[in-house]
């Protein structure tokens, strides 16, 4: 009898097989897919904090996505999130990198000579009207502002920490893993970035 | 997996980085979904060439694994001994090319059986021809 279930149990599977291949590319995509959407909205405004640029910030967020795709997509579902934000902040430090040094040759070069109609135009007329129709919205994107003017006053560790684990909410493990650091160090960062943000923050909020 | 703090500043800052990601705009949205379609493009081609690359492999991975074992399988068989027969062969080959090698000093070997050869044909002859000769 109990060859006989175990020939049934081989028959069950042998009817209901592993997915044929195209069917596993499609259902790996369809996780991967997920995994994006849920992550690229939030991944974007990180990068927009760090970078301020939202073209830059588009920029980086889409080279991450594909590095992802093509050389770490093969690794547990469960272990891309980390993956996904160490390359996101690589590419977010590697710009940064970039336009300083192009910050100290411009220096070197000659500008273009400055229009005094452009002198004296305001810069803000040129800024899009968001036109907040309720005050309280206003006041959150003001508060925003600041908080955003603050974290990117903090050093670059101490900003990854605190948005991955209270933005982002990974765990102390998680951010460690995608910060390439240690657990303790993460608790650190973390901790040093609340106290800082706090004393900049504090009268305004 | 999160340890969400709730300590009042940390619930705020991140409700306002919630709120600021609700409130993106339609062009940055559409930018994200293409850059995701085009990841995803990637992905699959990269899924794709990865089992293309495993399906046109294993014929050859399977005919290497059938020689390898083919060759085991030989050399503990009568082939194998047949093999080991075939060395004494080469073995032989060896004096025989000792002889027809031609030493500084010494005679020709192959030229003294060449002019002998009608003292070896008699010898042969004879031999033959047996006791009732």
């Amino acid at each position: 009898m109990a060859r006989f279930d175990t020939l049934n149990t081989a028959w069950m599977v042998w009817d209901n097989p592993a997915p044929a291949p195209e069917g596993a590319v499609l259902e790996y995509t369809r996780e991967l897919e997920k995994f994006l959407a849920e992550i690229e909205r939030r991944a974007f405004r990180m990068a927009q904090v760090a970078l301020r640029d939202p073209d830059d910030a588009l920029d980086v967020v889409q080279d991450a996505m594909l590095k992802l795709t093509r050389s770490y997509a093969s690794r547990p579902s469960a272990e891309w999130r980390p993956l996904f934000y160490r390359i996101l902040e690589n590419g977010i430090r590697d710009l940064q990198r970039r336009r300083t040094v192009r910050k100290r040759v411009m220096t070197w070069l000659p500008g273009p000579k400055e229009d005094p109609e452009n002198e004296a135009q305001d810069p803000l007329e040129n800024v899009a009207d968001s036109a907040p129709t309720i005050p309280e919205r206003l006041m959150q994107a003001q508060a925003m502002q600041q908080l955003e003017e603050s974290l990117r006053a903090l050093p670059a560790r101490q900003r990854e920490a605190f948005m991955l684990r209270n933005f982002e909410g990974m765990d102390v493990a998680e951010t460690a893993s995608a910060m390439a650091c240690s657990e303790g160090s993460v608790k650190t960062h973390y901790s040093r970035a609340v106290h800082a943000l706090r004393e900049q923050l504090g009268e305004v909020w | 997996m999160s340890e969400q703090n709730n300590d009042p500043f940390e619930t705020r800052s991140r409700a306002l980085f919630q709120d600021s990601v609700d409130a993106l705009d339609m062009r940055i949205r559409s930018r994200l979904t293409q850059a995701r379609s085009l990841a995803l493009e990637a992905a699959q081609r990269n899924r794709r060439s990865w089992l293309f690359g495993w399906k046109m492999w294993a014929p050859a991975a399977g005919v290497t694994a059938a020689a390898i074992l083919g060759v085991g399988l030989m050399i503990g068989s009568p082939i194998g001994h047949h093999a080991a027969s075939l060395a004494n062969v080469q073995a032989n080959l060896e004096d025989l090319d000792l002889v027809a090698s031609t030493d500084e000093g010494s005679a020709d070997a192959m030229e003294m059986l060449q002019d002998d050869i009608e003292f070896y044909d008699f010898a042969d002859k004879a031999a033959n021809s047996g006791p009732a000769a």
